[in-house]
């Protein structure tokens, strides 16, 4: 008899493979505003889920994520500046972030405990003010403007996003099924422990760190195709930077959904809110934070089961028996 | 090179002192605050930032000056974290660090965005104290001086409150082992609060300081805490004469690559120290957190 785990989680692919053929349809139904809004909120995705995947599963928290995400800008749109084919330029952005998050990474993770968050706190920063200074490259303050015809369409973008956001998730999904994602949930929960049983905490911690750096800086290219310019500011955004955390968070950190609803309800929110009132957006996220830890530390998908007061992977494994 | 005269080195020493000085008020009650409870307080540059704009409205509001206003606004901070501790931090202490991170971080962005509606994102001074004088021919920045000595009176205040009266002991206990410390018969949740209200206190008289020195805006908060990251890192967290050691260090260190490499790399020598000390020594000059 197929357990209710198993069931749910047949369900819940059910369900994913539903959205994504939605999606894949939207452009049919919809006119630009709407494709362009959703291509914010795959974004958004895909954001959180990289966040998910070293914050959520480990428990160490990236405090400077949305700097992977500016350099990956900075590197597509200089790629594609240099002539080379966008999707070429999609793939230099991942490469770039994945390139500084090792040392980063090799240097804060291998210590156990607040290290890494310090470190990463100012990373988003520190981003913003090489891109300011460093004018021979990235034109300093006045940014990169692209010309559209070095651009794929906006129905491309949309598909890559999608595919960046779909490839995102489904990475997340095959980890946390997996053995290393079990491997990073030990280092969460006690990471002497998970030591002492064999599991090697300092590469899992770095592996987890790399691909999750991957995923902003892919990103990062695309979303400079869609806004066909980049300067400093919006490379490296503080604000996605509180957001990407707000909506693991609000949505349910270490599991695989919780990303998704999180990203859809921030970016509605912000949607009607960011236009007239970024202080207030950006005060609220804040406000759903504090609630978020206090009251409910498993998120909205903790909602739709029995025990939440736990966290939802946390009780899903203690449901199957050893 | 002329830079390499002596009154020029002694005057860059000089000011990195003073300059040291308030980065070390700032650390040390972040320090303080990691050491007794474990807590990595995301809200210290914004509790700063209070002290600051508080000397600022008090100042452009009822023209007190902000030497004044320190005696205000330290004991009202002090009552604020306090309670602070008691009504928000006291809930997620006892919980996984990643919880009492993100609460504080939390209440960072609230306090920064409302900071944003009330006072805008331009830059506020008070404007008092400019000039200088001079010693021996080395001339000092007036306001540097007061804010540096000021800082260096209250840092040392707190350290002979925590290593002379009995209530410091107790801090101290709290911070060795707060579980023996409540064998003993101490209050540890109170102990807790006391803490947090010194170092907001301490937060708040650094951003009094800061207020005569720089000029701010309700986003500075980043730049501070960056460097006293750095700094509680570099002198072994948790440790209270560490942050003092490293405060110092690092005003010294940026006045002098500030002078001459440049400025923006003196900006940056707070992240170069932190790589070499997590690179050499992950605890620091005098840590207590383990590697």
């Amino acid at each position: 008899m197929p357990s209710v785990a198993s069931r749910l989680r047949s369900s819940s692919a059910w369900a994913g493979a539903a959205l994504v053929a939605a999606s894949a349809l939207a452009p049919l139904v919809f006119n630009e505003y709407y494709q362009s809004f959703l291509l914010q909120v795959f974004i958004a995705i895909a954001l959180a889920q990289a966040w998910n995947l070293i914050s959520g599963m480990t428990g160490y928290v990236s405090f400077g994520h949305s700097a992977f995400f500016g350099l990956g800008a900075y590197g597509g749109a200089l790629f594609l500046t240099w002539g080379f084919p966008w999707w070429l330029a999609v793939f230099h952005g991942a490469v770039v972030a994945a390139i500084l998050s090792l040392p980063l990474g090799v240097l804060t993770l291998r210590l156990r405990g607040p290290y890494f968050a310090i470190a990463m706190l100012g990373l988003n920063e520190i981003g913003r003010i090489v891109a300011t200074l460093w004018v021979d490259l990235t034109n300093g303050g006045s940014g990169i403007t692209l010309s559209p015809s070095l651009l794929p369409s906006l129905g491309m973008q949309y598909f890559t996003s999608l595919a960046l956001a779909l490839g995102a998730t489904l990475l997340v999904a095959w980890i946390h099924g997996n053995r290393f994602g079990l491997e990073l949930r030990a280092i969460r929960e006690d990471e002497e422990a998970a030591e002492m049983v064999g599991v090697n905490t300092t590469l899992n911690k770095v592996i987890a760190f790399v691909l999750s750096a991957l995923i902003p800086g892919a990103m990062g290219a695309v979303y400079v195709m869609y806004t066909s310019f980049i300067n400093p500011g919006s490379a490296f955004a503080h604000t996605r930077n509180v957001e990407m955390i707000v909506m693991v968070l609000f949505g349910g950190s270490g599991t695989v959904w919780g990303p998704i609803v999180g990203a859809a309800i921030i970016m509605i929110l912000r949607e009607m809110l960011w236009a007239e009132f970024p202080e207030v957006h950006l005060a609220l996220l804040g406000v759903l934070l504090l609630v978020v830890v206090l009251y409910l530390p498993g998120g909205i998908v903790s909602l739709a089961r029995r025990d939440r007061r736990r966290r939802p992977d946390v009780a899903k494994a203690e449901e199957t028996p050893p | 090179m002329e830079l390499l005269e002596p009154d020029i080195l002694l005057q860059l020493l000089i000011g990195g002192l003073l300059a040291g000085a308030l980065y070390a008020l700032l650390a040390c009650g972040l320090n303080l605050i990691f050491g007794v409870m474990r807590v990595i307080n995301l809200t210290h540059a914004e509790l700063m930032l209070i002290g600051a704009f508080g000397s600022y409205v008090l100042y452009t509001a009822f023209g007190i000056h902000p030497l004044i206003s320190l005696f205000l606004i330290v004991p009202v901070m002090f009552v604020a974290g306090y309670y602070f501790q008691l009504v928000l931090v006291e809930r997620v202490v006892e919980r996984p660090m990643l919880d009492s991170l993100l609460a504080t971080y939390g209440v960072s962005i609230i306090l920064v965005n409302i900071g944003l509606l009330i006072f805008t994102a331009d830059f506020k001074s008070v404007p008092v104290l400019q000039g200088s004088f001079a010693i021996d021919d080395i001339p000092i920045s007036e306001p540097r001086a007061v804010a540096g000595l000021i800082s260096v009176a209250l840092t040392v205040g707190v350290y002979l409150f925590l290593e002379r009266t009995r209530l410091g002991k107790a801090v101290r206990a709290v911070s060795e082992h707060a579980q023996v410390a409540s064998i003993c018969g101490i209050d540890v949740r109170r102990i807790r609060m006391l803490t947090f209200g010194l170092a907001s206190a301490m937060a708040a008289a650094a951003g009094v300081m800061l207020s005569v020195i720089y000029s701010f805006w309700p986003g500075s908060g980043i730049d501070f805490i960056q460097k006293c990251f750095a700094i509680i890192i570099i002198g072994g967290m948790g440790n209270f004469v560490g942050a003092l050691y490293g405060g110092i260090l690092l005003g010294v260190v940026e006045s002098f690559v500030g002078a001459f490499v440049s400025t923006q790399w003196g900006e940056a020598m707070a992240y170069v120290l932190l790589v070499a000390v997590l690179l050499i020594r992950p605890t620091g000059l005098k840590g207590v957190a383990r590697a």
